[in-house]
C-alpha cells in the first residue's frame, strides 16, 4: 500500500481504440468486449514494482469523443505518462494521431514519456496498419512504441511498466523534478520510523499487491 | 492527565441546564429564519448555529473546575483572527480539553462570519502568517508547558483509540481545510457525541501535531484528504510490523481513495478551477450594464448554492431498510441529469450496505458462517462493525463525489441547464443518507458491544459519527465545486442565444 513513488498516466486517442479495456486488463485482468463510452475521464490504479522500489500507477483513462476534447484535455496537465492509442484495424484512428500528439504536447509537461500503443493486435486479418508504420510515426517523435491486445492481454502488462521504467530512468536521470507535481510525479509517504521497520512493512505489502 | 481530565469531563453532566451566553444568540435567531434573504448564508452556518448552545454551556461549565490558564488561554485565541484560531485548536485541546470546548463555543461566531463572507478557502501565506502569530501567542503563553505534556501523553495514547485515530487525523485536516467544513462536520457530530468527542481527541489523536504543517501546505480538499490517507497508510505500515493482531483497522482515508473518490475530486477541482478562471475572464471583457446585469445573474447562481438547509433532525433511524427509498429520492433529485450510470453505483453501494446492516441486527437468529461459537451471541465483533460502517461511509462519499464529478463533466460536455436547486436537493439527499446509515451503523454497535467496556465501545461510536459528519462536509464541499461549472455554463448558453 505504501509506495516509493506515484505516477499519473492519462491513456488518450480516438473512441473505440480500446482505452478503457485496456485500463481494464491492466488493473483487473479481464476482458470486456461491450464497454460503455466512457465519459470525460475515469480512474485506475494499479501497485507495480521497478528496480525493487513499489509505484503506485494512477491511471485518468479519458473519454475518445471528439465532443468531449474540451473537458478532457483540462486533465492532461500533471501527467508523467500518457498512453496514446490507435487500432491498428482502423487507419483513420492512426490518422489522427498526430492531432492527439500536438494537443497532449501543448497541454501537459514536456518531459511526459509517450508510449504509443497499437492494440488489437490480436485481429491479424482486419489489420489495416501495419506494425512498420507505428514504429516509424514512433520513431520520429521520440515515442516509445508497443502493440497490445487488450483482449488477450498481450503486451498490456508491458506497455504500462515500460512506461513506468521509462519515467523512473528520467527521475535517476534528474530530467523530472520530483518535487514538483505538476510533473506528476508524487514521492510516496515518507516513513519517519527506522529502516528495519520500513523494510518489514514493505515486505508484507509486496505479498498483499501480489494477490490483487 | 489527558485520561482524569477526560473522565472528569464525561463525568460532568447535564451541560443543558446552563444559561446560554450572549453571543449564542444572534446565532440562534439566524436558525430560526434561515430563508431570511439578508441572511444569505450558506448550509453551514445555519447548522452551525444551531448546535452551539450545545458545547457552549460545556465550556462554561469545566473552567470552574479547571485551572484559570486555560480559560486565559481560550479566550486569547479567540482574539485571533478566526482562520488563525483554528490554527491553535489542537494545542488548545491538548491543553485542556475543557479549554477547547470553550474554544470551539466562542470561535464560532467568527467563524461563521468568515464563512458568509466567502467560502474560499484562506491562500496559504494567510494562513501560515497567522500560525506563525498564534504559535508565538501559545509559546509565551504559561499554558504551552502543560499542554506539551498532555501532547506526551496523548502520542503514547492508550492502543483502544488506535482505531479512531485515523479518522480524527482527517477531522484535523479538514479543520484546516475549510473553517465551513469544521462547522458543518464537528458540530453536527458534537450534537451526537458531546463531550465524549473531545475526550477521544485529547487522549488519542496524534494528527494535530502535523496540524501546523499541513496548515502551510494545503489548500485543496483533495490535498488534504490525500495527506490524512498517507498518515493512514504509514500508521498501517507500523502497525503491521509492530502488532499483528491489530487486524480490523478501518481507514477512512485510504478506502476512500480505493473507490477513486480521490482522483474524482481532483478532476472535479480541476474543472472547477479551469471553470472559475473562464468566468473571471469573461467578466473581464464586460463593461457598464452588461457587466452589472451578468453579475447579477451570477449571484443568482450564487444564491441557490448558499441556501441549502440541512435538518438532520427529520432523519428518522426507522426508515429506509433496503435502501429503495434513497433511491427513489436520488432518482427524484436527479431527473433531468443525465448521469443515471453513475448514480447507480451509487444506489447499489447504498443498497448493500442497507442489507449488510439487516444482517447484523438479527445475528442471533442465523449462524454466520465464518463466526465460531466461541463468542456467544455476538457474530460480529465491535471493531468489525466499526470496520464496515467506516468502508461504507468511505464508499458512498467517494460515489456521491464521482456522482458530482460526472455531473460536472456532463454539464460542461452538453451545456445544459442545470438547475442550482436541483443540485442542492441532491447534496441534501446524499447527506441525509449519510446521517441516515451512520445512525444505523451505530446502534448495531451499540448492540454488538453490549458486553464491551464504555472506553472500547465509545470511540468507536465516536468514529462512526464523525466520519459521517465529515463524509457529509466532504460532499457539501464537493456540492461547492459545482458553482463556477454552472456560472460558466450560463455564460455561455448565454452567448450562443444572444448569436442567434
Amino acid at each position: 500500500m505504501a509506495y516509493a513513488y506515484l505516477f499519473k498516466y492519462i491513456i488518450i486517442g480516438d473512441t473505440g481504440v480500446g482505452k478503457s479495456c485496456l485500463l481494464l486488463q491492466f488493473t483487473d485482468k479481464r476482458f470486456q468486449p461491450v464497454h460503455d463510452l466512457t465519459i470525460g475521464v475515469e480512474f485506475g490504479a494499479r501497485m507495480i514494482t521497478i528496480d525493487g522500489k513499489q509505484i503506485k500507477l494512477q491511471i485518468w483513462d479519458t473519454a475518445g469523443q471528439e465532443s468531449f476534447r474540451s473537458i478532457t484535455r483540462s486533465y492532461y496537465r500533471g501527467a508523467a505518462g500518457a498512453l496514446l492509442v490507435y487500432d491498428i484495424t482502423r487507419r483513420d484512428t492512426f490518422n489522427h494521431l498526430t492531432t492527439w500528439l500536438e494537443d497532449a504536447r501543448q497541454h501537459s509537461n514536456s518531459n511526459m514519456v509517450i508510449m504509443l500503443i497499437g492494440n488489437k493486435s490480436d485481429l491479424e486479418s482486419r489489420r489495416e496498419v501495419k506494425k512498420e508504420e507505428g514504429e516509424a510515426f514512433a520513431r520520429e517523435h521520440g515515442l516509445i512504441f508497443m502493440e497490445t491486445s487488450a483482449k488477450t492481454a498481450s503486451n498490456v502488462e508491458e506497455a504500462f511498466i515500460n512506461t513506468a521504467k521509462e519515467i523512473y530512468e528520467k527521475i535517476q536521470e534528474g530530467v523530472f523534478d520530483i518535487n514538483n507535481e505538476a510533473n506528476g510525479i508524487k514521492i510516496g509517504p515518507q516513513h519517519p520510523t527506522t529502516s528495519s521497520i520500513l523494510t518489514s512493512g514493505q515486505g508484507g505489502q509486496q505479498a498483499g499487491g501480489g494477490c490483487c | 492527565m489527558s485520561d482524569s481530565e477526560a473522565s472528569h469531563t464525561a463525568a460532568d453532566g447535564s451541560p443543558e441546564a446552563l444559561p446560554e451566553t450572549h453571543d449564542a444568540s444572534p446565532a440562534e435567531s439566524d436558525s430560526s429564519s434561515p430563508t431570511t434573504p439578508d441572511n444569505s448564508t450558506d448550509v453551514a452556518p445555519t447548522r452551525k448555529a444551531r448546535r452551539r448552545p450545545e458545547a457552549k454551556p460545556e465550556a462554561e461549565e469545566t473552567p470552574k473546575a479547571e485551572e484559570q490558564p486555560a480559560k486565559t488561554s481560550s479566550e486569547t485565541t479567540v482574539s485571533q483572527g478566526s482562520w488563525g484560531y483554528w490554527g491553535s485548536w489542537g494545542k488548545s485541546i491538548l491543553s485542556t480539553a475543557s479549554a477547547t470546548v470553550a474554544t470551539v463555543g466562542q470561535g464560532l461566531t467568527q467563524v461563521i462570519e468568515k464563512a458568509e463572507t466567502s467560502l474560499g478557502i484562506p491562500s496559504p501565506t494567510e494562513l501560515s502568517a497567522q500560525v506563525e502569530e498564534e504559535q508565538q501567542q501559545q509559546d509565551s503563553s504559561p499554558v504551552h508547558d502543560g499542554g506539551s505534556e498532555t501532547d506526551k501523553a496523548a502520542a503514547d495514547g492508550p492502543s483502544a483509540v488506535g482505531s479512531a485515530m485515523g479518522m480524527l487525523s482527517s477531522l484535523t485536516s479538514v479543520v484546516q481545510s475549510t473553517g465551513k467544513t469544521v462547522i458543518t462536520g464537528g458540530l453536527d457530530a458534537l450534537e451526537f457525541i458531546g463531550k465524549k468527542t473531545m475526550d477521544v481527541i485529547a487522549e488519542g489523536d496524534p494528527g494535530f501535531k502535523k496540524t501546523k504543517g499541513l496548515m502551510i501546505r494545503n489548500a485543496t480538499l483533495s490535498q488534504v484528504l490525500r495527506e490524512a490517507k498517507e498518515r493512514e497508510e504509514l500508521q498501517t505500515a507500523e502497525t503491521e510490523s509492530s502488532d499483528s493482531e491489530k487486524k480490523v483497522v478501518a481507514h477512512y482515508g485510504m478506502l476512500f481513495d480505493e473507490f477513486q473518490g480521490l482522483s474524482h475530486l481532483e478532476a472535479l477541482e480541476i474543472l472547477s478551477r479551469e471553470s472559475e478562471s473562464k468566468v473571471k475572464s469573461v467578466l473581464t471583457t464586460l463593461s457598464g450594464d452588461e457587466l452589472v446585469q451578468l453579475r447579477g445573474e451570477l449571484d443568482h447562481i450564487k444564491d441557490s448554492f448558499s441556501l441549502v438547509e440541512f435538518d438532520d433532525e427529520e432523519v428518522d433511524e426507522k426508515k429506509d431498510e433496503d435502501g429503495s427509498e434513497f433511491e427513489r429520492e436520488l432518482m427524484e433529485a436527479m431527473e433531468g441529469l443525465s448521469v443515471s450510470a453513475t448514480a447507480d453505483k451509487l444506489t447499489k453501494a447504498c443498497k448493500s450496505t442497507c442489507s449488510q446492516i439487516t444482517d447484523m441486527n438479527k445475528p442471533q437468529k442465523e449462524e454466520e458462517e465464518e463466526e465460531e461459537e466461541e463468542d456467544g451471541k455476538k457474530s460480529l465483533s465491535v471493531e468489525e462493525v466499526h470496520a464496515a460502517a467506516i468502508r461504507s461511509l468511505a464508499e458512498l462519499t467517494a460515489r456521491s463525489i464521482e456522482l458530482f464529478h460526472k455531473l460536472a463533466e456532463m454539464i460542461l460536455f452538453s451545456n445544459g441547464s442545470a438547475e442550482p436547486s436541483v443540485l442542492s436537493q441532491l447534496t441534501v439527499v446524499l447527506c441525509k443518507e449519510i446521517s441516515l446509515l451512520s445512525k444505523k451503523f451505530t446502534s448495531c454497535l451499540t448492540s454488538a458491544g453490549s458486553n464491551e467496556k464504555r472506553d472500547v465501545l465509545n470511540p468507536l461510536i465516536t468514529g462512526v459519527f464523525l466520519e459521517a459528519s465529515n463524509s457529509a462536509s466532504y460532499i457539501q464541499d464537493a456540492f461547492q465545486l459545482l458553482m463556477p461549472i454552472l456560472e460558466i455554463s450560463h455564460i455561455q448558453r448565454r452567448s450562443e442565444s444572444s448569436e442567434q
